[in-house]
């Protein structure tokens, strides 16, 4: 279920807690795990990696649906990370969201039919400075509108 | 102690003890939903935020610790408004459905909610709603319910000791729900229904039943194992409906076992027997109870009695009776002149039998640091003492066992699993190096013997504890060297200073032991009295193929043409039909007082909580009228407790026992290890419909290793003795492990 490879990145993850504490290092193997595994995380994988670090598969499913990092469906090649958190929203997010799902024909946590896009809606990402704002990959985008969008999404590739 | 002040009144604490504690102490009311006096503290639903002067902000009591000279007010207009403000916050997602809800009545949500919450709401927006999910037969959900207290969680993580339940999502799609498919596992799990503040987490065989205040609780006591759970059976026009745990911090704490929760649910089965029974030329007739009684008598004398030939008589019981209805039974054939009487059905060869005192105390066993557990699966067979070993590991203490098969304990276990002819070696491997370390002499039948690396390592632990207990279990009972095992046992406590518990017969096997429920050397123990010429057999409780061993040589000797046998039964039985000549329907657990005898040698005595259904009846009082009719003395009794006085009077046979060790004795190439399911060591448990549903209910598999499949030429999911072989390397080689919830005559393995 985990390959080798990441195996030992999960082992060099461990390896900075101290003994008997391998859960700690839960986070970075869901996120190694889900990166060999076409960005999404099924049942079993989750229960892969508990099993991997001698912990309760709830625990592991605790972590792995709290936070936003991880996704539970398949995905697109391009996640779009959309806050709606307080700033964000207050800034016009809502109705951002709404253009963006007309324009790609999904719904928040589907793939665009060419399987390249899909949009997901996230909590504060710690740019309320410059909302409304979104992430790709390690990108984030600022000070959003349905032009400045238009031009990002159609570049998308 | 230090002094606090709490609404003005002055009060001692101890420091750094939590304030809810005190308050509690005190009779003082703080309201509450996340903390459970046996949880760690999760502080989470804010309900018992006080004021305590010189906080800036109301703080949780239950979080609190107590601090010198501390001024505390739990009903100052901040205190009230913080309550109310919590308890509105908690009402916001809370569907308020209580006329459907199982738990109306007796809600802590609902209770708190009269006295702090406001009457109307000022929440218009959509409620959230939660997807049912099917958790298992015993424990019901409505998720929606849930207000997110985390006591389910924590009763997983910190009693069960497995974590089961668990929050996923996030803020507004925060659900607890189990991760695995298969529901909740856990054989405590019903406790998650007691601990559960609301009702999302209901009991699902009482569901839609009865609301809480219809119903009367009886005190009682369980009986399906050698703790004794304290608890309440919640009885509603003499029927049983719901049963909830007691409070005895000696023995249950306030837990019980699902087992002990859900097993009432055999007495409503359709197969209780409901009235008496005799066999005329073949043919079964439900008669009154003088005629069956007649019969009974006559057919006695005629056996036995008129030709003075009592010694022909034998008399049989399971150890899940009471000791008042075990003591009567013995009463009963001494004074006709009978010394064959047993409550061993299940044990092969009864010339060498485990003697183990059990010394150490429930509440004491989680105070040790080391335990080694020799053949037993101590979570599923006795889930309280289990318990107690968890707590002790989760303070650090070392677990071991010794055993044939690897057990899912539900804490960190080091194994040593051998092959059922090595566990005696292996435990003399672990005397000689206790005495080696202790200079010690060896004795003459350790002298060769060389350790294997294993029993140094176990010896090590051992010898490296300053508080440790063996615990000695059923899969033992039959093996060749059982004695020598238990001997064994004793000699490495006495030299290692060590506790032992003896958990190698169950549910009120001390009961038996207590009245003498077996013979002295003149009279017969239930395998001689299989293979003997009987004329007579007056039995108690058994049901054949689950209690003998024998199970076959059982059924030929109670199935002759010229054996009388009488036979007291709550259930219909198939085969007990065939070889009984009556049948005499007694009352199961709730239904008749009596006293059950726990490990720690515990009399407790229960009152019957319901009366049985039909005209069965508590086996004492059958068994005092058989007695009376049968004209013999002493047996004026008018309730069970003047028997159990008589008990108190009588002085315990200190029985004589072969201490000797033997390692050299044959054993067999094969040996098979054959377990009923823990859901079903007796009969009203194998009736109790919604255990039998659990997936520990539905354990079945015949393990063994692959070597030991060669040699039987088997290969998985064929068939040994009627259950799926499982081959697995958690077993050890030369013998089957088998687990059955059949109903089988395979028992009896020669
Ligand atoms: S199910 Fe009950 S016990 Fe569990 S978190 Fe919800 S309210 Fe608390
Ligand atoms: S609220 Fe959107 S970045 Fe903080
Ligand atoms: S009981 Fe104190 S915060 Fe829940």
């Amino acid at each position: 279920m985990i390959s080798n490879k990441a195996k030992k990145q999960i082992d060099a993850w461990v390896a900075k807690y101290p003994e008997g504490r391998q859960s700690s290092a839960v986070m970075e193997a869901l996120k190694i795990v889900q990166a060999e595994n076409n960005n999404q995380l099924t049942h079993d994988n989750i229960q892969a990696v508990a099993d991997y670090l001698d912990m309760p598969g709830i625990a592991a499913a605790e972590v792995a649906t709290f936070y936003e990092n991880y996704n539970h469906q398949p995905m697109g090649k391009h996640v779009i990370r959309f806050c709606h958190n307080i700033s964000c929203m207050l800034n016009g997010a809502d109705d951002l969201i709404a253009h963006l799902e007309t324009k790609l024909g999904v719904k928040t946590g589907e793939v665009s039919k060419d399987g390249l896009v899909s949009v997901k809606k996230v909590e504060c990402l710690g740019a309320c400075v410059g909302a409304p704002m979104f992430q790709i990959g390690d990108q984030y985008y600022e000070n959003l509108t349905i032009e400045k969008i238009d031009e990002i999404v159609d570049g998308l590739k | 102690m230090v002094e606090i002040e709490i609404d003005g009144q002055l009060v001692n604490a101890e420091p750094g003890e939590m304030l809810i504690a005190v308050t509690d102490r005190e009779g003082i009311t703080v309201p509450r939903f996340c903390y459970h006096k046996k949880l760690s503290i999760s502080a989470s639903c804010r309900m018992c935020l006080v004021d305590v002067e010189g906080a800036p902000k109301p703080q949780p009591a239950c979080s609190t610790p107590i601090a010198d000279g501390m001024k505390i007010h739990t009903q100052n207009e901040r205190a009230k408004a913080s309550q109310k403000a919590v308890m509105e916050f908690l009402l916001i997602n809370h569907p308020l459905d209580c006329p459907i809800c199982d738990q109306g009545g007796e809600c802590e949500l609902q209770d708190v909610a009269v006295e702090y919450g406001s009457d109307v709401s000022r929440f218009s927006e959509g409620k959230r709603l939660v997807a049912p999910s099917d958790i298992g037969p015993l424990i019901q959900t409505d998720m929606t319910r849930c207000i997110h207290c985390t006591r389910c969680v924590r009763f997983g993580s910190e009693i069960a000791g497995i974590m089961e339940m668990g929050g996923t999502g996030r803020g507004e799609d925060l659900k607890i729900e189990p991760f695995l498919a298969e529901g909740i596992t856990s054989e405590l799990s019903g406790n998650m229904i007691d601990v559960c503040p609301v009702g999302a987490l209901t009991s699902k065989p009482f569901r839609y039943e009865l609301r809480s205040w219809q119903m009367n609780a009886v005190e009682s006591i369980a009986r399906h194992d050698l703790t004794g759970s304290n608890l309440y059976a919640q009885t509603y026009k003499g029927k049983v409906k719901r049963v909830v745990s007691g409070d005895n911090d000696n023995i249950n704490e306030t837990w019980i076992s699902d087992r002990d929760r859900f097993s009432y649910e055999g007495l409503a089965h359709e197969d209780r027997l409901l009235y008496p029974q005799i066999k005329v030329e073949g043919q079964w007739k439900e008669v009154e109870w003088s005629v069956a009684l007649d019969y009974a008598v006559k057919g006695l004398k005629n056996n036995i009695l008129n030709s003075r030939n009592a010694q022909k008589l034998g008399g049989l019981a399971s150890a899940t009776a009471t000791t008042e209805e075990l003591y009567l039974m013995q009463k009963m054939l001494r004074e006709l002149g009978c010394e064959n009487l047993d409550y061993r059905l299940n044990v092969k060869n009864l010339d060498k039998t485990i003697h183990l005192p059990s010394n150490i105390k429930l509440a004491k066993l989680e105070q040790v640091d080391y335990a080694l557990v020799v053949g037993a699966n101590l979570r599923l067979e006795q889930p309280m003492i289990n318990h107690r070993l968890c707590k002790a590991q989760l303070a650090g203490a070392v677990m071991n066992a010794l055993s044939v098969k690897e057990f899912d304990f539900n804490y960190p276990v080091g194994n040593t699993i051998v092959s059922p002819n090595q566990i005696a070696s292996t435990l003399a491997g672990v005397l000689k190096h206790v005495l080696e370390a202790k200079n010690q002499e060896i004795p003459e039948y350790l002298s060769t013997l060389t350790p294997s690396s294993e029993a140094t390592d176990l010896a090590n632990a051992l010898l490296n504890s300053e508080q440790a207990v063996i615990i000695l279990g059923e899969h033992v009972l039959n093996n060749t060297q059982a004695n020598s095992i238990a001997n064994l046992i004793t000699e490495i406590a006495k030299h290692s200073n060590s506790k032992t518990l003896n958990v190698s017969a169950t549910a009120n096997a001390l009961g038996a032991q207590r009245v003498s429920f077996t013979p002295n050397s003149t009279g017969m123990n239930v395998n001689d009295m299989l293979n003997a010429e009987m004329s007579a057999f007056l039995l108690l409780d058994v049901i054949p193929e689950y209690d003998f061993h024998h199970v076959d040589s059982a059924l030929a000797a109670l199935s002759k043409e010229d054996v009388f046998v009488v036979s007291l039964n709550s259930f219909g039985n198939e085969l007990v039909s065939q070889y009984a000549d009556v049948i005499l329907p007694m009352a199961a657990m709730y239904e008749t007082s009596g006293t059950h005898i726990n490990i720690d040698h515990k009399l407790q005595s229960f009152s019957a909580a319901v009366s049985a259904p039909g005209e069965a009846k508590p086996a004492w009082k059958i068994l005092k009228v058989l007695a009376d009719l049968l004209e013999l003395p002493g047996f004026h009794y008018e309730s069970s407790a003047q028997v159990l006085s008589e008990v108190a009077h009588q002085s315990e046979v200190d029985h004589e026992y072969d201490s000797s060790i033997n390692l050299d004795e044959a054993t067999p190439a094969i040996e098979t290890i054959w377990m009923h399911s823990p859901y079903q060591t007796d009969e009203l448990l194998r009736h109790a419909s919604s255990l039998q549903a659990s997936k520990i209910g539905q354990m079945n598999a015949a393990s063994m290793s692959q070597a030991t499949a060669d040699v039987l030429s088997l290969k998985s999911g064929d068939r040994y003795l009627g259950v799926p072989v499982d081959i697995t390397d958690t077993t050890a080689d030369q013998c089957v492990f088998v687990s059955s919830n059949q109903a089988t005559n395979m028992g009896g393995l020669s």
